[in-house]
């Protein structure tokens, strides 16, 4: 039977949708894969230089036995928040007959096949096959890897534990995140225990008595058996979902769009897509976020001195909603497109109201900024200008690569290694977004001009902004010759 | 009111649909009828300008549908939840069709007052997006955000396949009182009894063609299930 849903599970996975099907965007996604296992590769192996660098006073396996708790403690929270509830693919396995014992076994295993448990082994090993194997044998390295082991299933089944309790009840999950930060500021800020000492102490014993990795690894085995059970008993669609059990929803409105009439309208529509639906949202928070990244850039020395790099934290605070939220233009309304098509919207209307949202929200984000003039005048002519140009040129890209996005995207699923709608479109849009304000920020700077590079840019925006009606005009030529693809691409499920 | 002339559509070498010619006055009610993939939800499709045809042209009013917008003005069409914006609650959703149409906010909520029966208390008020109501509730939000639009043309996909049947009698009343008020109706369904009732014309669709083209009367009912029959069996 297990064969069966293993194969199975295959076949969702190499026929759905969302595995790439075009060879450009394997061979992309293959290699953004491979280069965040190289990142961990490269810490993993450099582990005891990195701990002797950061804690010189101690030995180093003391050192390490110390933040592997911290890890595990991160590494639960970081779950809570990403990982996601194998969930729903049992519905079509529920009536038929087979073995509740098998679809519940069979439902926990592949709970195992998350990318989060492939990190602390990643991580850890290469350092315990280096140092510990090293001092203290191959035995006690064993035990080790045991032990980690033990305690990436214990989190496993812990995450997904509180996550299936809390999607009966939204304030478990609040409960269980508040407990972890607490423990983690009661060692930080009170000093009340050392999480570091407590770790230390237990990893340390387990090189003493090797036989304390029965611990971890029954630990991790009566979490495995205690969300087996839960399973078991709770086997039912609303509870196995992830969808949580739904407040009353009110109908809200957004008063000041009132003031932009019918294409208003359609932006209250696209606001309310956005903080009603995870993935949307994400991209969102990510955008708000993206504000403190003047922080890293502004307050080290280093990068004043190179100021090419200036126009980077301008791009991103201004615009980083319209790249992040932009590149899926059109796919996020895919559900109800051909209703939108039907429809008495004017597809004129439909793009002026993405105009707008992308003003909105840039607009907010232009304000919430200034407070960077503390770092220097430059500093806000280059966000006003970054501004200009992001809503001069960077939206009008950003709507041609949509009219070029056939991709539907699912919106009850959430946003982490969610990879359901990315396609070429999204490779290739990055590039002129970035690009075009350094083709007129660069020659100019190379004079010396740099502050009349960055009006240029402004200018070069505020035209594209004045001449906005020409663009829609030609963006709607270019829709009416791909609707039909558009439609089509969005209605295969 | 609708005339269609060489309408064509292939799929990997079939043909989906394929009428040379059909003619559809103002007022008449049609229903259209025919097995799975007898092509009727394509045929609605390229009626609205969502599917490119292969070849030939649909026009509204005398206008070409694909690449207009006019008919838009006075078309209201319901084929599936892809219709629905769902993640608005359905008052957020009548609003905003509502608006597009140029009614203000109470105009809706008179029209959707004198819904109350048709909703039978579970749409309005109740908490929810489109998206967590049952599929029977969702027809009821797009027919009814059809009908809020006054249209002269109603087109509705199988409407009633997922509603209980008091919504399907209330439905078949209102249909029936459209038609009296000379709005063109195009309904599809599987329901040879209701789709007979209200039309006085039916289609019946086999492989993309139109075999039949018959008014309704007392026998069409027979001949209908007569079609249909499998092995000797009536419906």
């Amino acid at each position: 039977m297990i064969s069966t849903f293993a194969q199975h599970e295959l076949k969702a996975f190499w026929r759905s949708k969302n595995t790439g099907k075009n060879l450009a965007t394997r061979i992309v996604m293959a290699i953004l894969i491979l280069y965040l296992l190289l990142n961990v590769l490269v810490v993993a192996f450099y582990l005891d230089k990195i701990i002797d660098k950061a804690m010189p006073d101690e030995d180093i396996i003391p050192g390490f036995c110390g933040i592997l708790l911290y890890y595990f403690l991160a590494d639960l929270l970081m779950r809570l928040q990403l990982q996601e509830l194998p969930t729903l693919r049992v519905q079509p396995y529920l009536t038929l007959p087979i073995k509740r014992n098998s679809v519940v076994g069979y439902l926990s295993f592949t709970a195992l096949l998350s990318v989060f448990n492939l990190w602390p082994v990643l991580l850890f090993t290469p350092f315990t096959v280096k140092i510990i194997a090293h001092e203290n044998g191959a035995s006690v390295a064993t035990v080790f890897i045991l032990a980690i082991l033990g305690l990436t299933v214990f989190n496993n089944y812990l995450a997904l534990y509180i996550k299936r309790k809390s999607n009966l009840n939204g304030w478990v999950f609040l409960v269980a995140a508040g407990v972890l930060i607490l423990i983690g500021i009661a060692d930080f800020s009170w000093h009340l225990y050392s999480i570091r000492g407590i770790s230390a102490y237990l990893f340390g014993h387990l090189i003493k008595q090797p036989v304390l990795v029965l611990l971890p690894m029954l630990l991790g085995a009566a979490m495995y058996y205690l969300n087996f059970l839960y399973l078991k008993e709770n086997l039912y669609l609303e509870e196995l979902g992830s969808r949580k059990a739904s407040a009353y929803k009110s109908s809200t409105e957004i008063p000041l769009l009132g003031y932009f009439g019918h294409i208003g309208d359609l932006v209250a529509n696209e606001i309310k897509l956005i903080l009603r639906n995870k993935r949307p949202r994400s991209s969102l928070v990510v955008s708000l976020f993206f504000m403190f990244y003047g922080l890293i850039f502004y307050t080290n020395p280093q990068y004043q001195s190179s100021p090419g790099i200036k126009l980077l934290p301008a791009i991103f605070m201004t615009g980083i909603f319209i790249i992040s939220y932009g590149q899926f233009m059109f796919s996020w309304q895919a559900n109800h497109f051909d209703g939108i098509l039907v429809s008495k919207v004017d597809f004129k209307d439909f793009l002026r109201g993405k105009y707008l949202l992308f003003t909105l929200i840039s607009t907010l984000v232009f304000i919430l900024t200034i407070p960077y003039v503390y770092f220097g005048w430059n500093i806000l002519l280059a966000h006003f200008c970054m501004y200009l140009w992001n809503l001069g040129i960077n939206t009008t890209i950003v709507l041609f690569f949509a009219n070029r996005n056939y991709k539907r995207i699912d919106l009850s699923k959430g946003a982490s290694f969610n990879w359901e709608g990315v396609g070429a479109t999204q490779m290739l849009l990055g590039l002129p977004l970035m690009i075009g304000p350094y083709l007129i920020y660069w020659p100019l700077a190379a004079f010396g001009h740099r502050d009349i590079a960055f009006i240029a840019i402004g200018i070069v925006g505020l035209l594209f902004i004045l001449t906005r009606s020409y663009w829609i005009k030609q963006l709607e030529k270019d829709f009416n010759e791909k609707r039909y693809t558009i439609a089509e691409g969005f209605r295969a499920k | 009111m609708i005339e269609i002339k060489d309408l064509k559509k292939v799929y990997a070498g079939v043909p989906v649909v394929n009428i040379p010619q059909l003619n559809i006055a103002r007022g008449e009610s049609i229903g259209l009828v025919g097995n799975n993939g007898a092509g009727k939800t394509t045929l609605f499709r390229m009626m609205l300008d969502l599917i490119r045809p292969d070849g030939g042209e649909v026009l509204s009013n005398g206008e070409v549908v694909a690449g207009h917008e006019h008919w838009k003005n006075y078309t209201a069409a319901y084929l599936d939840e892809g219709f629905l914006i769902d993640y608005l609650t359905p008052e957020e959703y009548f609003y905003f069709i509502g608006g597009l149409h140029k009614y203000s906010r109470p105009q809706v909520d008179e029209y959707l007052a004198g819904k109350a029966d048709f909703f039978n208390g579970e749409i309005l008020k109740r908490g929810k997006y489109i998206r967590d109501l049952s599929k029977g509730n969702q027809c009821k939000v797009g027919v009814a955000a059809c009908l809020l639009q006054k249209p002269d043309l109603l087109m509705l996909d199988e409407p009633f396949a997922n509603i209980d049947p008091s919504t399907q009698i209330r439905l078949k009343n209102v249909l029936k009182e459209l038609n009296s008020q000379g709005i063109t109706t195009l309904v599809s369904s599987h329901d040879l009894n209701h789709v007979t009732d209200v039309s006085n014309r039916i289609l019946l669709m086999e492989k993309g063609k139109i075999i039949k083209d018959i008014e309704t009367n007392s026998s069409t009912l027979t001949d209908l299930e007569a079609y249909f029959a499998v092995g000797g069996q009536t419906v």
